[in-house]
């Protein structure tokens, strides 16, 4: 069993604090070319994705990889999560897990 | 010999998580006990499982926030999927809080069927068993779902909050939990919430502060220095509560054996252990 590689839920705001570190996040495909995909975070901040996206891609993608910049992922997993994605309870989440319950996460 | 082996199909769906009449209660809301098991299914993360391990050192199941667990629910991605052994799918679920291995026994086609359609790097929402085997946790499942709609995923982590905080507030006796609580019911909106969360407080809140204001008034030194015991008129008239409401849940106090009747059967004190 293996803890040593947790991505930490991050929204726009929170990815600085993880530069260097795997982290995951939901965004909302903006613009997708070869080899990245401009996305908006779920605080509406926008992040460039960079790797390979799958070939399809619905509204909302969650992307887990290692934080570049504060606003830049390189991904290696990537899953389409639909078009009905509720942003704002994503974006609690982040909040709730990089806060008081930090600890049930990372 | 003409056993009722025919109508087995019902441990697959009592295993498969609906162990108490209503679908979605995954834990007690008694608070009486500071240590209680739970029958139910929890929610948790797999670092939440990894942690509480180490403190544990059971045969099966373990302790979290002082509530012994065995059955979990998980949401997270499969890996590392081997089918290699024909009665048994073992793969692997990392739900971004870590990893843990899980196995599936495949006896009948309902339970291939269902493990078909589960492949390295899909969703799945997993209900199982742990167990300790070598030292390692291992996650014995009984039910695996794709997951559809991916709001499950949010619910799913803001469950699990749930369950901790809520269990960390029976721990304390503090309002701890309260403030998480409404900012996640505020901040939900996913349908799939809203038949679970409000009936939970509801029930969960009602019942928990009767027992407690009974047993907090009869804890009090005032109370316990008293030889005969508290009359229920006497706990009525401090509780600001009518006698009828009291009768019953006094009933139930003393079927737990959290308090006792004295010289008749309207005096009681608490029992102290």
């Amino acid at each position: 069993m293996d803890t040593s590689s947790p991505a930490a839920f991050v929204n726009g705001a929170l990815l600085r604090r993880y530069i260097g570190q795997k982290v995951r996040a939901v965004v909302q495909v903006i613009r997708s070319d070869i080899g990245s995909v401009t996305g908006k975070s779920t605080d509406d901040q926008q992040i460039v994705v960079k790797g390979s996206p799958p070939p399809s891609l619905t509204t909302f993608l969650e992307v887990i990889g290692i934080a570049e910049s504060d606003n830049t992922i390189r991904a290696d997993v990537w899953t389409n999560f639909g078009d009905n994605f509720d942003a704002g309870n994503y974006n609690e989440l982040c909040k709730l897990a990089n806060g008081e319950f930090r600890h049930m996460f990372i | 010999m003409f056993s009722n082996s025919q109508f087995e199909p019902n441990s697959a769906f009592s295993g498969g998580g609906f162990m108490s009449s209503q679908p979605t209660q995954p834990y007690e809301s008694s608070s009486s006990s500071s240590s209680s098991t739970t029958k139910g299914i929890v929610p948790v993360t797999v670092k939440q499982i990894n942690e509480s391990s180490h403190s544990g050192g059971e045969k099966s199941g373990i302790v979290i926030n002082g509530v012994e667990i065995t059955n979990v629910s998980l949401v997270g991605l499969v890996c590392d999927k081997d089918v290699s052994k024909v009665t048994e799918v073992k793969f692997t679920l990392d739900d971004g809080t870590g990893r843990i291995d899980c196995k599936r026994w495949v006896n009948e086609s309902f339970d291939a069927r269902e493990m078909e359609s589960v492949q390295d790097g899909t969703y799945v929402r997993l209900n199982g068993h742990l167990k300790t085997f070598q030292g390692n946790q291992q996650l014995l499942v009984f039910s695996v779902r794709p997951i559809v709609d991916f709001n499950e995923v949010t619910f799913h982590y803001i469950e699990c909050i749930h369950f901790y905080s809520k269990n960390s507030e029976s721990q304390l006796g503090q309002q701890v939990g309260d403030a998480t609580q409404s900012h996640t019911l505020n901040a939900n909106q996913a349908t799939t919430l809203n038949p679970v969360m409000p009936s939970q407080n509801s029930d969960g809140n009602g019942r928990k502060n009767l027992d407690d204001m009974i047993l907090d008034y009869l804890k009090q030194p005032a109370c316990t220095a008293r030889q005969q015991g508290i009359h229920l008129d006497e706990i009525a008239q401090q509780l600001k509560v009518p006698k009828n409401k009291l009768e019953g849940v006094i009933q139930s106090l003393e079927g737990d054996g959290l308090i006792y009747s004295t010289i008749d059967e309207y005096h009681f004190k608490h029992v102290e252990l």
